[in-house]
């Protein structure tokens, strides 16, 4: 088994990196995938609190570097699925504890023992980013539907194609097809068109993704929400399936969307 | 054989055909050879005659609109220092003289700051490319992407980032051409302009964007290219 390691990243802070990473490797998961979820946001740790896992760290990324611990100490099982794990960031410390080169060796170690590997990086470009795209064999640029959040994401794109792991596929998070259709939201196709990358998925906004992330159970667990399909949709397609798009732009005619017009 | 008595020459105003010395009947011929050697090439075209000293009567001139209309090229003006060729041709509703100035006009761009480099890809947020000469890109210049030349920028895509163009010696005679011209800022030489708030439709519209006047004016390909005759 050799693991497919996917970074998801974004530029902009809050846009949802570490919603996509945590719902991504549960719905992997229960996929029957073995995965593991690695925080690299080091200094401002989310994705346990997210993922409900919070009281069982002991050890986190910088102590596994530092050969504090041993891989598998810092390694925190799911609470609910057997073949899902969690490696937390260090709260105390910040990116510059850990370079690239560790994040490659790090990763190298596990990629014998699991399908998937999923890494939430932190917002910005500096070391934080590099250290989480530096092992990545794919790379997921997660985005809103505003203006400077698809600004934030076209220079990461720009930046991870320079680090040569392709251009990345985007998630477009948020979508609101109410502000859509009364052409308050900039689209799909608005969106598309500046990054020219290829769209993995569209998430709506979506009040479940709050109260799930508030009580640390994934919303893909539910079967419920819309924005919970979106994600187990784009967690089936990075397995290769071929599964189509929930239709969120809120208008059912073509030639209706090419004749809306956004306000900047 | 030797067809150094007709020449013809491409020109932004279409083909010139220039008819030297020798024998009337003769070089109508050699037209017509010329025309059918190079039938895919004319198709279509419009011409302008230029003749020289040569006298022509308005049926001969005629003659050599019929034969080009065979090989489906039109004939728009004739060029001729004899005064019975030239009333000939207004006669004939040709349009005669137009034909020099254009010929001799050189083109406005003449040599270039260094060599032009082609970009074969999207500039994306935060990218900036710098060259001496011209730039090509071929791929879109996002916004918050810049490009700076020494010369002129084309842009076969969308430009819709930062755009110095004629930081070179070209200054102002700098133009910056795209598929779809919206860049956030435009400068040539010392001009600077902003696109106008665009309603976002996404159609294709070819510009190109030049100092005229002291003021920079993208005007549609279309135009440009006179292709409307």
């Amino acid at each position: 088994m050799s693991a497919t390691v996917i970074t998801i990243t974004s530029g902009k802070g809050g846009v949802g990196k570490t919603t996509a990473t945590a719902n991504l490797s549960t719905a992997l998961a229960l996929l029957g995938k073995k995965v593991v979820a690695i925080d690299a946001d080091i200094g401002l740790r989310n994705l346990d609190v997210v993922m409900g896992l919070e009281n069982r760290i002991v050890y986190d990324l910088v102590d596994i570097v530092e050969g504090t611990c041993r891989l598998r100490q810092a390694m925190i099982k799911d609470k609910r699925l057997e073949e899902l794990y969690l490696i937390p960031a260090a709260q105390t410390r910040d990116k510059t504890a850990v370079t690239p080169g560790d994040m490659i060796e790090l990763i190298d170690q596990m990629r014998d023992e699991f399908d998937y590997i999923l890494i939430d990086s932190p917002a910005g470009i500096e070391q934080g980013f590099k250290n989480a795209i530096a092992p990545a064999d794919r790379v997921l640029i997660v985005t809103t539907p505003e203006v400077s959040a698809v600004r934030d994401a076209d220079r990461i794109i720009g930046l991870v194609e320079a680090e040569e792991k392709g251009p990345g596929d985007l998630i477009l998070n948020r979508l609101r097809p109410d502000m859509i259709k009364r052409g308050d939201m900039l689209n799909t196709e608005d969106v598309i068109d500046v990054l020219a990358i290829n769209l993995i998925g569209v998430v709506p906004d979506d009040e479940a993704i709050v109260v799930s992330t508030n009580t640390g159970r994934p919303a893909v667990i539910e079967n419920g929400s819309l924005a919970g399909q979106a994600f187990r949709n784009i967690a089936g397609r990075l397995t290769g399936e071929e599964i189509p798009f929930i239709n969120l732009d809120g208008d059912d005619s073509f030639i209706k969307r090419f004749s809306k017009l956004f306000k900047k | 054989m030797s067809n150094e008595r007709i020449t013809i020459k491409g020109t932004s105003e279409g083909l010139i055909i220039t008819i030297g010395a020798g024998a009337w009947p003769g070089l109508i011929d050699e037209l017509e050879q010329n025309l059918s050697q190079k039938a895919s090439f004319f198709k279509g075209g419009r011409v302008a005659l230029r003749v020289g000293p040569r006298q022509l009567t308005r049926p001969q001139l005629e003659t050599v609109g019929q034969v080009l209309n065979r090989h489906h090229v039109t004939l728009w003006a004739v060029e001729s220092e004899s005064s019975g060729t030239q009333e000939a041709a207004v006669q004939l509703g040709l349009e005669t003289g137009l034909v020099e100035r254009r010929v001799l006009e050189p083109p406005v761009e003449a040599a270039p700051q260094g060599d032009a480099i082609v970009v074969r890809r999207t500039l994306r947020s935060g990218q900036v490319f710098h060259h001496p000469g011209h730039v090509i890109v071929i791929g879109d210049v996002n916004p918050g992407a810049e490009i700076r030349a020494g010369g002129s920028v084309i842009v076969w895509g969308r430009l819709r980032g930062v755009v110095q163009a004629g930081t070179g010696e070209i200054g102002e005679d700098a133009v910056v051409c795209a598929l779809q011209l919206a860049p956030t800022q435009l400068r040539i030489g010392s001009y600077i302009a902003h696109s106008p708030p665009e309603d976002d439709d996404h159609e294709f519209l070819p510009e190109m964007a030049s100092v005229q006047d002291g003021q920079i004016v993208a005007e549609p390909w279309q135009d440009q290219a006179g292709s409307n005759s």
